[in-house]
């Protein structure tokens, strides 16, 4: 965990040299469990797919779905990879890194790991936005690591409902419950 | 055999029509189970694809998120469907995530097929991605059990079994109807079987009608002619001793007109007789004196004699048969036949034309004679025939033309007794007439006279009449004669021939004459007598009393005793009325003389 927090710090905070960004976050990355950040990313992406979304929020067609990911980036580049060329439906996915979120960024997606949960949550409350959080209390979908070691997560009806979102049985049907 | 032949093509083109029908039954049945066919596998295919589309929505989540475990559990509960056989889902990259196959079935293929729905034999194959709001997410694939054969049959039997139905119908339709056609068939035939008979039926009962209203007509002409006879033999007897008690006074104009005036009286009497004789002829009561007669010899005499009296315009031909047979009729009367058939003919030659008398053999076969309305056996006969290139006859009087007094010339020309003699006389001498005649081409008269078989003897000549020298006697004759006036002139006739004459009315009165004198040498009597017996009779028992006596018979009217079919008994003697002096004369002395 250190590690991998330590060169995405890094990368976000310092302001050094491209090239040292560059170098040091693939390293990292690809170090210490890709797979976990792979399949989360993907995920992301694919939670878009599940949700009933309220009339117009998705924009216009050709409009691009932003995803956020608010706070420190765990993904680097591989979410970007994971969503190179996705649709959903007529919108590409476009990925946005916050260091905060507020209101009215047109997030739809809300990645927030660790402890910024609250106040980003709280930000994006009543707004039609997908929170997923990672390690921390709260949003819609919530990732878990099963005891093997595999990427899951749980859905707080209640806070889709809040958000006016309904979320699609298929989803539903693989979450872990609560 | 013709209507058997249309009956058969008639039962062919049932029997086509079926067979035609059966195809196109079938073809149709063949068509509809296509059709059926085509339709259930299109229904499979749907049913399959929903059965995809639901695994795919089942798995989408599971795949999305990598859930193997609902993955799994998906495929299992579509594959509770046991006409599912075979299923795959395969993840976005195409690798496969979870498979289930019936035991014995093949499996899902190992990569992603591309997508697809078809239909196999060995059952229905789907293949189709799994999308989640326009993001493909997998792939699954479904194979479905292939259909047992008594599905199959269960699906097309009911089609077949009523295809079948309908063939066997329409076969027996096809036999019923050639049945019924056959049927049909044999009501026309007995139809038109008793439609023949009653036409003939029709033609007999017109062939008795007519027949016997020539027998009415030959009833009632006898009678007035016979009438006629007697009244005439007065006439022309008075008008005889009228000439011979005052013989014509050379140079005393009274006495000349008086001569004159009895002459015409005698020529119309004499008409008169010929006219009588002709309704007796056609009433077939003319006593008939029949002799063997060779026809050719007698058309050649008589044809010479036409061509002087029809005239230049009218070109008499004949034609006659080699070895013509004898017949035995009426000289007499032959002749007058031909000659009434030969001034038809120039009368319907008003601006001449030819006349051809024919003369042959001639065989009339039991198919001929069936089809005569006029009685006549079949056998050889002797025909003659009169043709003419007249102006002929229509049906209407073809009909009526033997009819007597029918006549379509004018008052005084035609008497419409000329046929009327012709055919009495031929069916009195067992003969046949034919008449054919067209409107505008001529006509052609056929007589028939049977053939007389006794060819050793040579035909007889006709005897003359002419009278040799002194006829007369002074014998005793017993005149029998009911007819008052005629028994008067008779009697005068015979005391002018210097014969002593004893007068009776009837049978029993002439054989008392015959007991008081027997010194009687002949019997002159009628053979119609009152008093109840005939002149027969009265013959009969006058020989029995005195056996060398002689008899001569007097009648204007054959139908008795005397005269079988027209003929004279051998032996019997016979002078018809009307008779003239001469002719007395000459029968009584001859008589008298054998
Ligand atoms: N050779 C013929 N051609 C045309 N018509 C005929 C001939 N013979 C007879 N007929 C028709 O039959 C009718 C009767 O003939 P018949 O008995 O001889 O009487 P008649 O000659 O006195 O009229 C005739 O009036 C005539 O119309
Ligand atoms: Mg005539």
């Amino acid at each position: 965990m250190a590690f991998r927090r330590v060169p995405s710090w890094r990368r976000r905070t310092a302001g050094l040299a491209l090239a040292v960004l560059a170098l040091c976050a693939p390293v990292f990355s690809a170090g210490a469990a890709p797979l976990e950040w792979a399949v989360k990313a993907t995920y992301l992406y694919k939670f878009v797919a599940f949700v009933d979304w309220p009339p117009g929020a998705l924009g216009a067609p050709g409009e691009p779905v932003a995803l956020c990911i608010v706070g420190p980036d765990p993904f680097g580049r591989q979410i970007d990879e994971a969503g190179a060329g996705q649709q959903i439906g007529d919108h590409p996915i476009e990925v946005r890194r916050l260091r905060q979120a507020t209101r009215g960024s047109g997030c739809r997606v809300l990645y927030v790991r660790g402890g910024s949960n609250r106040a980003a949550l709280a930000a994006v409350a009543g707004e039609p936005v997908l929170t997923v959080t990672d390690g921390g209390g709260g949003g819609v979908v919530r990732f878990l690591l099963t005891r093997d070691g595999k990427v899951r997560f749980s859905i707080d009806q209640a806070a889709a409902a809040a958000n006016g979102l309904t979320l699609s049985s298929k989803l539903l049907a693989v979450a872990v419950r609560p | 055999m013709k209507p058997d032949i249309v009956r058969f093509s008639n039962e062919m083109r049932q029997f086509g029509l079926a067979v035609v029908s059966a195809i196109a039954v079938l073809l149709a049945g063949g068509l509809l189970g296509a059709k059926t066919e085509e339709a259930y596998r299109q229904r499979s295919v749907e049913q399959a694809k929903v059965q995809a589309d639901i695994l795919a929505a089942g798995v989408a989540g599971a795949l999305a998120f990598d859930d193997q475990k609902t993955v799994g559990e998906n495929v299992a509960a579509i594959r509770r469907n046991p006409q599912i056989a075979a299923v795959g889902v395969y993840d976005v990259t195409g690798v496969l995530k979870a498979r289930s196959a019936a035991s014995g079935a093949t499996g899902p293929p190992d990569r992603a097929p591309p997508s697809s729905a078809r239909f196999h034999r060995n059952g229905v194959v789907v293949a189709s991605p799994v999308i989640q709001q326009g993001v493909r997410l997998g792939e699954v694939y479904l194979r479905t059990a292939p259909e047992t054969l008594s599905d199959t049959l269960r699906r097309h039997g009911g089609l077949a079994l009523l295809v079948i139905m309908a063939v066997m119908a329409l076969a027996l339709l096809a036999r019923n109807t050639a049945e019924l056609q056959r049927r049909s068939a044999a009501l026309e035939d007995a139809n038109l079987r008793l439609l023949r008979e009653m036409d003939e039926k029709a033609r007999a009962e017109e062939a008795l009608r007519q027949s016997q209203k020539m027998e009415a007509l030959g009833q009632l002409t006898g009678g007035v002619a016979h009438d006629f006879n007697n009244l005439l033999t007065v006439i022309m007897g008075g008008l005889e001793t009228i000439g011979r008690a005052a013989p014509p006074q050379v140079g005393d104009p009274t006495s000349a007109r008086l001569h004159r005036a009895r002459d015409m009286a005698l020529q119309a009497a004499q008409r008169a007789a010929t006219l009588t004789s002709r309704l007796l002829a056609f009433a077939r009561r003319q006593p008939l004196e029949p002799r063997a007669i060779d026809v050719n010899r007698m058309v050649s005499g008589l044809a010479e004699l036409m061509r002087s009296t029809l005239g230049e315009a009218v070109q008499v031909e004949t034609v006659l048969g080699a070895g013509t047979w004898l017949t035995l009729a009426d000289i007499g009367q032959l002749e007058s036949a031909l000659l009434n058939l030969a001034v038809n003919a120039r009368d319907a030659m008003p601006d001449g034309g030819h006349l051809t008398i024919e003369t042959a053999n001639a065989a009339l076969d039991d198919a001929y004679v069936a089809a005569q309305s006029e009685p006549v056996a079949a056998g050889q006969y002797v025909m003659l025939a009169v043709t003419d290139t007249g102006v002929g006859m229509d049906k209407q009087t073809l009909e009526h033309a033997v009819e007597p007094f029918f006549t379509t010339k004018e008052v005084g020309k035609g008497t419409g007794l000329g046929l009327s003699q012709v055919y009495g006389f031929v069916r009195q001498s067992a003969g046949h007439i034919r008449i054919y005649s067209e409107l505008g081409e001529g006509t052609t008269v056929r007589l028939y006279l049977p053939r007389y078989r006794a060819a050793e003897v040579a035909p007889e000549e006709r005897t003359d009449e002419a009278l040799p020298g002194l006829l007369v006697g002074d014998e005793t004759v017993l005149l029998v004669e009911d007819h008052d006036d005629l028994r008067a002139h008779s009697a005068g006739l015979l005391r002018e021939l210097g014969y002593r004459v004893i007068e009776t009315a009837d049978g029993p009165a002439a054989l008392a004459a015959l007991e008081d004198n027997p010194d009687i040498a002949l019997l002159f009597t009628d053979v119609v007598l009152p008093g109840g017996m005939n002149g027969r009779q009265v013959a009969d028992q006058a020989r029995a009393r005195q056996p060398g006596l002689k008899v001569l018979f007097t009648t204007g009217y054959t139908r008795n005793a005397i005269v079988h079919n027209g003929a004279l008994d051998p032996g019997v003697q016979l002078i018809s009325k009307p008779y003239s002096f001469s002719e007395l004369a000459a029968k009584v002395r001859r008589v008298l003389d054998q």
